[in-house]
């Protein structure tokens, strides 16, 4: 018994501790750093950050040089699709001008009116142009973080929490700042808790995200009047996202209110970030 | 000339994996997803080579590789590291015991690395305060399991030639 205890004892010993197999480092010693690497995580000193950022930079440029040749390729094989399809394409977009022509017209009346009647009531209309643009630089899907990362960092005062958005609409939030570039978390992460104001019940409630599948709409009073394809925009009552920044429209299902994202996350090359409420502060 | 060749191919062969494992990290390639199908091809690329070949992929990598695939999925750095160094720790201790190896030996022998290593990447998420998808680290850990003989016969092939 004791000598089956020391075998395992010297195998336990030889494989973990010992520097064999012309190995530099010990497996154990690398452990123990990698747990003082998480551990260092939690901890919220300047030099740390300072390092971090230092070598998150550096990986994100090492990342986009290595990506370069699989990014080249994936984009000839997208293009070669698009030629494929270029005549059920045509066909498809003919059609669907049409229905917008049509739409246009109602679109432009509507669109007076409501200035018509905001003015009326004298209703302060957000301004948008405290906006900063910024470019995808890698967006690698996670199994845990839906997130990408920008071209922009604290070079140009982002600041972890503000909002991100394609065009008009809410995507996400800043999570990580480096000085050169910085993570996005989007809607759709395991993480993401939003809260929204549906229009036009004026029912407010938490976007909550869930990876793969759609976000659900989570904390509604018990009594609510939702509808398919009633719209989902920021209530900015954490006091970090500003009010109405549009988000999704609602689409009901048997056991969940799921929102349809406005912006497919997987095609944003270029997004604005609010700057607004952030300098306020 | 012909020397230069076949040194150029030994070179070639000699980093191949470590090649591998920094493609992967940086590429933010280390688990393949197609539709349902999910698997972890990091897990088994470092648990075959330090199995069969450590001295062709040293540990200092292993970590490197894993702190830059945190990096790239924005996970608290060390994670990825701690997870793949848990599997290098169990090929280490497997290929200490075992005196032949097989397949069968290699594929079995997984099933404890594989556990391990998730069981840390889930305690590590958890104290982390990230939310875990268990269904998809299931959905991953059985992929990963079942995928390893097709992995297993390719870096077999590709030590042959390293061999030959």
């Amino acid at each position: 018994m004791d000598t089956s205890r020391d075998d395992v004892g010297i195998a336990f010993r030889s494989a973990l501790l010992s520097k064999s197999s012309k190995q530099r480092f010990s497996l154990f010693g690398l452990v123990i750093l990698s747990i003082l690497f998480i551990f260092a995580e939690s901890l919220e000193l300047k030099a740390f950050n300072y390092l971090r950022s230092f070598i998150k930079d550096t990986i994100y440029r090492g990342s986009i040089i290595v990506s370069a040749p699989s990014k080249t390729f994936s984009s000839i094989t997208k293009t070669t699709a698009e030629h494929i399809n270029l005549y059920g394409d045509y066909t498809k977009l003919k059609l669907e001008n049409d229905k917008l022509k049509d739409n246009s017209s109602k679109l432009k009346f509507l669109e007076l009116e409501n200035t018509q009647l905001k003015n009326l009531i004298d209703e302060q209309v957000a301004t948008t142009e405290n906006f900063v643009s910024a470019r995808v630089m890698i967006d690698k899907q996670s199994p845990y973080l839906n997130s990408f990362i920008i071209n922009i960092g604290s070079n140009k005062n982002i600041k972890n929490g503000m909002a991100v958005l394609d065009g008009s609409n809410f995507i996400g939030r800043i999570v990580d700042v480096n000085f050169f570039s910085s993570r996005v978390l989007l809607v759709s992460d395991l993480n993401s808790r939003i809260p929204v104001i549906i229009e036009p019940s004026a029912n407010h409630a938490i976007l909550n995200g869930h990876g793969e599948s759609e976000a659900t709409l989570e904390y509604l009073p018990e009594v609510h009047k939702l509808q398919n394809g009633d719209k989902v925009f920021t209530s900015g009552k954490e006091g970090i996202f500003n009010v109405g920044i549009p988000i999704g429209e609602v689409k009901i299902d048997k056991n969940a209110i799921k929102v349809l994202l406005f912006s497919d996350l997987s095609q944003i090359s270029f997004v604005n970030i609010n700057v607004n409420k952030m300098d306020d502060k | 000339m012909a020397l230069f060749s076949d040194r150029l191919k030994f070179n070639f062969f000699n980093y191949l994996p470590v090649f591998l494992l920094f493609f992967i990290s940086l590429n933010g390639k280390s688990t393949v997803e197609f539709k349902f199908l999910s698997l972890n091809i990091h897990y088994i690329l470092v648990y075959f080579w330090v199995l069969r070949q450590p001295q062709r992929l040293g540990y200092g990598f292993i970590f490197l590789s894993g702190i830059i695939s945190d990096v790239i999925f924005g996970l608290p750095l060390g994670i990825s590291a701690l997870s793949l160094l848990v599997i290098a720790a169990v090929a280490a201790y497997v290929r200490v015991v075992t005196v032949r190896i097989t397949l069968i030996n290699d594929w079995i022998s997984f099933i404890p690395a594989l556990l391990l290593a998730n069981f840390i990447y889930f305690l590590s998420l958890y104290f982390s305060g990230l939310s875990v998808d268990y269904l998809y680290l299931f959905k991953n850990s059985v992929f990963t399991f079942i995928f390893y003989p097709i992995l297993w016969v390719i870096f077999s092939l590709t030590l042959n030639i390293m061999r030959s």
